[in-house]
């Protein structure tokens, strides 16, 4: 792994520029992603989160510093958005809104048929994305979108990014607005997608529940800058972090720091559901006792 | 209409007014098709759909809101004109309205579709005429400029206001139901 | 490239500039009085003397409330195409339709008469006259302020059983949604893009063709048009909302001397514009 799939250095983002209302979004970020990683970026609302994702598929261009996504340069002038935009797949907010065809199938056929494939490769590509996330293609795609549920549409979209056969999945809050069913069944889905189908996936989270369940590595935004980054684990240990950003941090490093202030001797890191499990049991003969 | 406005009524005509301000102000409003402005304009489909959706009087507002909109925002020396950029466009949203009341019995796509068709051809028509009237444009140029213009411009809006309508009346699609991949 | 996608953001439907003048003290309903009475009159005046005097006029508006008159001219630089095109066409075509003036010119179809040149520039000038105009006002009034003036100037209409207070309520719900349909527009303009979708591409004859590559945006941002409408359906109705039920006002205002002396130099303006003389 000598070249990261991704590679963002020293990147700004100015909006308005030369207007009284400019307002810059991103002051020199940098990041990366290895193929087959998954990252999450943490971060209040106005941190540049959106800002930075949009760079992926050259929705914005950098204004200064690098963007490279597998050996492609953004910053180059004669720059193919098409093609970058095959690579890196992008799924925005409720994207459910995204569907405007009124057949399942159409929709997500939507970009195949934009990229000029031939109608066997269409179909091949829109079975493959349909029963990635979880929708039976036979039984779904003659459905009309508008009678689907909420959860539904949304795996419809992400079916209309996902066909596209994109080398990097970004999302920005992929489960917001979602019932707990639908968002549980989600997260299985891009993790196996990240973990069975090497996708390498970055996604923008305000719940850390899904930044400790699918994460490889996190990195905390703020101001416009990465103000810190990191294995989950590092970033969740790290108290001084989460609280200056106002971050939060997943329900079992909350209860493993309060064991802590009680004097208990916990690794407050454990966050991992059964790991906190184990360090909570640790302590308990304390108690009994 | 019965009864006055509804809340219903209210709201529609609100957020279809704010549909076409919006057309207006970005170069969505227009689709590059061949016309003598080089482009057509779909800011009046909102319009259209409100006088389909919510009777003559939501047309009507929507189409003074469209008007004004239009008036505040031209940029072409006859849209700075009130009387041709808001009289015309109060009867947008009625010829529609009753195009479609007249048809819907006939068949719903007839009729969404013709009150498409007429309310575009009203927004081309008055328009011009209110030019003419005004001394902005030759008869002749009007003539010409409606053919051109009002033609594609209301083939563009029959292609929209019935997909907008047909989707929001759940209507389900005409004839065709399996999608394009089902081979 | 890079500003492909802003052209939405920040969108406002006039840009209410607070100078704090005496313009902008203005009662709105006598401001937007005068306001309409001045454009009817402007619209209505077609000597050169007259329309000398309304821009005279303007510009001293300008200089009233404060506000830097490239507001204004920033409103006419991208017209100057079409006034040039319009001109042209008049030029050329008008000659024959109106009649009067003295012939200076005449080939073929082409007659360029005096009445014709005079119709061509006041048309171009009466256009900066209503640009400049228009900016003051939407310049020093704010949004709200304009649709509480438009509500109470039209409320003598209650009379004939037009319903004007839910006109006015129309009105707001219409300029709160617009930026917010902007940014849902903008997001799908992205989203979609990111699915490889282009527009206005394919053979420039196609219409139905190019209709349908905007499909990805138009019928989404009427279907979420549709969600939000049927939300605040509920949410009024929840709120016991009735149409056309006696209301009080939030707002009062209160007429001074200077809104009626404002309204009163508007009427005079007006008359003067079409009383004065024309020479030619």
């Amino acid at each position: 792994m000598s070249q990261p799939l991704l590679q963002v250095k020293g990147l700004r983002h100015t909006y308005m520029r030369g207007t009284p209302l400019e307002h810059t979004a991103l002051h020199g970020v940098d990041m990366y992603a290895n193929k087959g990683e998954c990252v999450a970026i943490i971060g209040h609302t106005g941190s540049g989160k959106s800002t930075l994702i949009q760079h992926f598929n050259g929705l914005q261009l950098p204004e200064s510093g690098q963007v490279v996504i597998d050996g492609v340069d953004l910053s180059q002038p004669k720059l193919n958005v098409k093609e970058l935009r095959k690579k890196v797949g992008l799924v925005f907010q409720n994207p459910e809104d995204q569907l405007f065809e009124k057949l399942v199938g159409d929709d997500v056929a939507y970009g195949p048929f934009k990229q000029g494939l031939p109608l066997e490769q269409v179909v091949e590509q829109v079975k493959w994305a349909m029963e990635l996330v979880g929708l039976s293609f036979e039984e779904m795609k003659d459905r009309a979108t508008y009678a689907l549920s909420g959860g539904q549409k949304r795996k419809v979209a992400l079916a209309g990014v996902l066909a596209l056969r994109p080398k990097i999945l970004v999302l920005d809050e992929p489960t917001a607005g979602l019932d707990p069913k639908s968002r549980k069944e989600l997260l299985e889905r891009i993790r196996y997608l990240n973990r069975q189908e090497q996708l390498t996936v970055i996604f923008v989270s305000h719940n850390m529940e899904e930044v400790a369940y699918l994460a490889d590595r996190v990195y905390v935004m703020a101001g416009g800058c990465v103000v810190c980054s990191g294995t989950p684990r590092e970033i969740f240990g790290n108290r001084s972090v989460l609280e200056e950003h106002q971050a939060g941090a997943p329900e079992t490093v909350e209860i493993l720091y309060r064991l802590y202030d009680r004097g208990f001797d916990v690794k407050p890191d454990a966050f991992l559901v059964e790991e906190a499990a184990q360090e909570i049991l640790s302590v308990l003969p304390g108690i009994r006792r | 209409m019965e009864k006055g406005l509804t809340v219903r009524k209210i709201v529609i005509a609100g957020v279809l007014g704010a549909i076409a301000i919006l057309l207006g102000v970005t170069r969505l409003g227009s689709i590059p098709v061949p016309t003598a402005a080089g482009n057509a304009t779909i800011m009046h489909i909102p319009t259209v759909i409100g006088g389909i959706m919510g009777g003559w009087g939501v047309g009507l507002v929507i189409g003074l809101i469209f008007g004004v909109s239009s008036f505040l925002n031209a940029t072409i020396p006859l849209f700075k004109d009130p009387l041709v950029a808001i009289l015309p466009r109060l009867f947008i949203g009625i010829t529609a309205y009753l195009t479609y009341v007249g048809l819907k019995n006939v068949n719903q796509y007839l009729a969404i579709g013709a009150a498409g068709f007429i309310g575009s051809i009203t927004n081309t028509v008055l328009v011009l005429f209110m030019a003419v009237v005004r001394g902005y444009f030759a008869p002749g140029v009007a003539v010409t400029v409606a053919i051109a213009n009002g033609i594609p411009e209301a083939i563009v809006s029959v292609i929209i206001t019935l997909a907008v309508v047909a989707a929001w009346m759940k209507l389900g699609s005409a004839g065709k139901k399996k999608s394009r991949i089902s081979g | 490239m890079a500003g492909e996608f802003e052209l939405t953001r920040n969108i406002t439907i006039g840009q209410y500039l607070p100078t704090g003048s005496v313009i902008h003290r203005l009662d709105p309903r006598y401001k937007l009085a005068a306001y309409v009475i001045i454009v009817i009159a402007i619209a209505m005046c077609s000597s050169y003397l007259g329309n000398l005097v309304a821009l005279a006029f303007c510009l001293w508006l300008f200089w009233q409330s404060r506000i830097p008159i490239h507001y204004g001219i920033s409103g006419i630089k991208p017209a100057v195409p079409f006034i040039i095109i319009l001109g042209v066409l008049q030029l050329l075509f008008y000659g024959g339709i109106a009649t009067g003036g003295t012939v200076y010119f005449e080939y073929a179809f082409v007659k360029i008469t005096s009445a014709s040149i005079k119709l061509v520039i006041v048309s171009a000038v009466r256009f900066v006259e209503i640009i400049f105009i228009s900016s003051v006002l939407t310049l020093s009034t704010s949004t709200t302020q304009l649709t509480h003036g438009m509500e109470r100037l039209l409320s003598p209409l209650e009379k004939v059983k037009f319903p004007v207070h839910t006109f006015a309520v129309v009105i707001t719900i219409a300029v709160r949604f617009v930026p917010t349909f902007a940014m849902e527009m903008e997001k799908m303009m992205k989203a979609q893009a990111s699915r490889g979708a282009e527009f206005g591409t394919g053979e420039w004859w196609r219409i139905v063709k190019r209709t349908k590559d905007m499909f990805p945006i138009i019928i989404p941002l009427f279907n979420v048009a549709m969600t939000r409408a049927e939300d605040l359906i509920l949410a009024m109705e929840a709120r016991c909302y009735t149409p056309g039920a006696a209301r009080s006002a939030y707002n009062h205002y209160r007429a001074a001397a200077r809104d009626y002396a404002a309204l009163a130099v508007g009427i005079l303006a007006a008359l003067i514009l079409l009383i004065v003389p024309d020479p030619l």
